[in-house]
């Protein structure tokens, strides 16, 4: 332990000094928005047609603004402009705005539960949805006509809203509501889900539904559309603009109920807000993506270990990180196996596991600081 | 700023732990609180600073209702030195410190230079300026708890309660903190544990049996073998310092 310290002081802090200080910290915020515009733009380029990146620039462009470089004639009268206009725009948008609202919803769960182990699902949202989806697809209305694709979205939405309520209900019973007892609670609630969803998978004789649902658990944007979207985008751009002005409450909430309330914040209310705030938006992205594992628990601790603890600079940093991020695990989820477009939920474990462990081992985080 | 209070009693489940405490603070007073472990001294401060709601009694910080006013408004008033200070999450020094700006500040404002000169002179106070860019997590026992005292001189308060601030400390830093918060000129009251150091920096003591005060009034008036023996179950001689000519308590045994 003291070899450990007295190593710290001897480390100059000239790395983290960069970010700490104001105008650097702005300075990461606008290259992470300029990388986060031109992966956007990039990324409609990858696909089984592969389109030359200059080109995508150029289309998109002329689509969003109307301005023309060059002969755009060219451009627009090809298969090229339906292509990224109306099959990979709208997912690498979808891709941003689900990538932003897992990170922002995980981020939110461990300040509010007090736990680096929480993640946007902690509440039984995976459990209550995959049961909700598992029903809609194998039971449900899941071939009949108009309730067909709403359907499971829908019923993925109420599974996931049903048990987050359920475990806050739980929660608070008998007494005050406290991290253990929602950390349980969430626990206990997606055993049940679980064990239900199972159960109706063990009976169900059908391997195509199977299939699906095994899909729907792993998650991905192969359905996006620019219809789909406004939705998510909406939602999460109104949470994300409600929680950055939070950022007072949310960290008192890191030190703890006793110590919030002797700084003027008593928490009992904030957090309940967030819980069901965030249980909406993540019950709203896991309806119309299924699950996404990984991104919301891992990119915000990678965040922290970059810019600390503090939410006023954590939460813009980790919105954008997580876009970045999902935007291009979803290329690679769609490019890595010729003509497969795998489930991104795997693409987000494979690169997520890694750069946690690299973290853990070779940065020595230690939540938020350096240890 | 005086505190008062009046009638005071908490219970949890059917079990009366504080029963019907009054004290007072005068202005710009240190007063002590002892007493055995598990006497009530804790629940007792907690309910004053907000954390217990007690069954009944009322607290006043001079005019302000503390029971019923906001938390906000009592923590612009009110600075508190808990005892739980471990976190999950870890914070530079500097930004836990910055905390203690957090009742003077609307939710959407942001620290202003007066702010900084603040957190920057809290440090300077508890002799931490050279470690504001370090991790909290990484600071020792003795350092923590110097921290968290920056953060409440930085939230400025007119009174200050702490619970037993040198609890698990060196004896330098025990002499330390409570040199600092001496200097504050404010109202304070403090759980303590040890005599000794009660005695010395207390203008006034509250001594807690079983929920209850057993008794009160100055440090040389009160601390009386009787009285130890019968609040502590410890036999014990008082006697003066001959170095330092203060009181000084010998041990025996237990009963």
């Amino acid at each position: 332990m003291n070899v450990m310290q007295t190593d710290i002081v001897a480390k100059p802090a000239s790395k983290h000094s960069i970010i700490s200080s104001r105008y650097g910290f702005t300075a990461v915020i606008i290259v992470l928005l300029i990388i986060t515009v031109l992966s956007a733009g990039a990324a409609v380029s990858f696909g089984q047609v592969e389109i030359p990146v200059s080109q995508s620039y150029r289309i998109l462009l002329h689509q969003i603004t109307g301005i023309q470089i060059g002969n755009v004639q060219d451009l627009t009268s090809g298969s090229f402009v339906d292509i990224i206009w109306k099959i990979r725009f709208p997912r690498v948008l979808m891709a941003l705005f689900i990538g932003a609202g897992l990170t922002l919803c995980g981020t939110i769960m461990q300040a509010a539960v007090q736990n680096p182990l929480a993640d946007p699902y902690i509440l039984g949202i995976s459990s209550g949805g995959s049961l909700g989806a598992t029903f809609a697809i194998l039971i449900g209305f899941g071939t009949m006509g108009i309730l067909g694709q709403t359907g499971v979205a829908f019923w993925a939405f109420a599974g996931a809203v049903g048990a987050s309520l359920l475990v806050l209900l739980l929660a608070n019973a008998g007494g005050k509501m406290t991290s253990v007892k929602l950390v349980l609670a969430g626990m206990v609630i997606n055993a049940l889900c679980t064990a239900f969803a199972n159960f109706i998978v063990y009976f169900a004789n059908n391997a195509e539904g199977i299939k699906t649902v095994t899909f729907w658990t792993m998650g991905s944007l192969a359905a996006s559309s620019w219809d789909k979207l406004p939705l998510i985008a909406v939602s999460v751009t109104l949470a994300a603009a409600f929680f950055l002005m939070q950022f007072r409450a949310l960290n008192a909430m890191l030190l703890g109920d006793e110590a919030a309330v002797t700084l003027g914040i008593s928490l009992g209310a904030y957090r309940r807000a967030y819980m069901i705030l965030t249980a909406l938006i993540t019950g709203i992205m896991v309806a119309s993506c299924g699950m996404i594992g990984f991104v919301g628990l891992i990119i915000p601790h990678l965040v922290r270990g970059l810019v600390g603890s503090d939410h006023r600079r954590l939460l813009p940093a980790s919105i954008l990180f997580g876009a970045i991020f999902l935007i291009w695990t979803d290329v690679i989820a769609r490019t890595i196996v010729p003509n497969v477009e795998l489930p991104i939920g795997i693409i987000t474990a494979l690169i997520g596991a890694p750069m946690f462990m690299y973290m853990l081992v070779k940065k020595g985080y230690a939540f938020g600081g350096k240890s | 700023m005086n505190l008062n209070v009046e009638h005071l009693a908490v219970s949890f489940s059917n079990v009366n732990i504080v029963k019907d405490v009054s004290l007072k603070v005068r202005n710009k007073q240190f007063v002590g609180l002892i007493g055995p472990n598990g006497c009530g001294k804790s629940t007792l401060l907690k309910s004053i600073y907000k954390v217990i709601k007690p069954k009944h009694g009322d607290v006043f910080l001079s005019d302000l209702d503390v029971i019923k006013a906001s938390p906000k408004v009592v923590a612009q008033k009110l600075g508190v030195v808990g005892q739980f200070n471990e976190l999950s999450f870890d914070f530079k020094v500097r930004e836990m410190v910055a905390m203690g700006r957090t009742p003077h500040k609307g939710m959407l404002e942001t620290d202003n230079k007066q702010d900084q000169d603040i957190v920057t002179g809290a440090l300077r106070k508890v002799n931490l300026e050279g470690h504001a860019e370090r991790s909290y997590n990484s600071l020792s026992g003795g350092e923590k708890q110097r921290v968290i005292l920056a953060r409440v001189l930085a939230q400025q308060p007119e009174f200050m309660i702490l619970d037993e601030p040198t609890n698990h400390l060196d004896i330098k830093f025990q002499l330390q903190i409570l040199n600092i918060v001496k200097k504050l000129d404010i109202g304070i009251l403090a759980a303590l544990h040890d005599l000794t150091l009660a005695a010395e920096y207390c203008d006034y003591l509250y001594v807690m049996k079983q929920g209850q005060v057993a008794a009160s009034g100055k440090p040389e008036d009160i601390l009386t073998k009787e009285l130890i023996g019968q609040v502590f179950d410890v036999a014990c001689e008082t006697y003066r310092n001959p170095v330092t000519g203060a009181l000084g308590f010998a041990y025996l045994e237990t009963r």
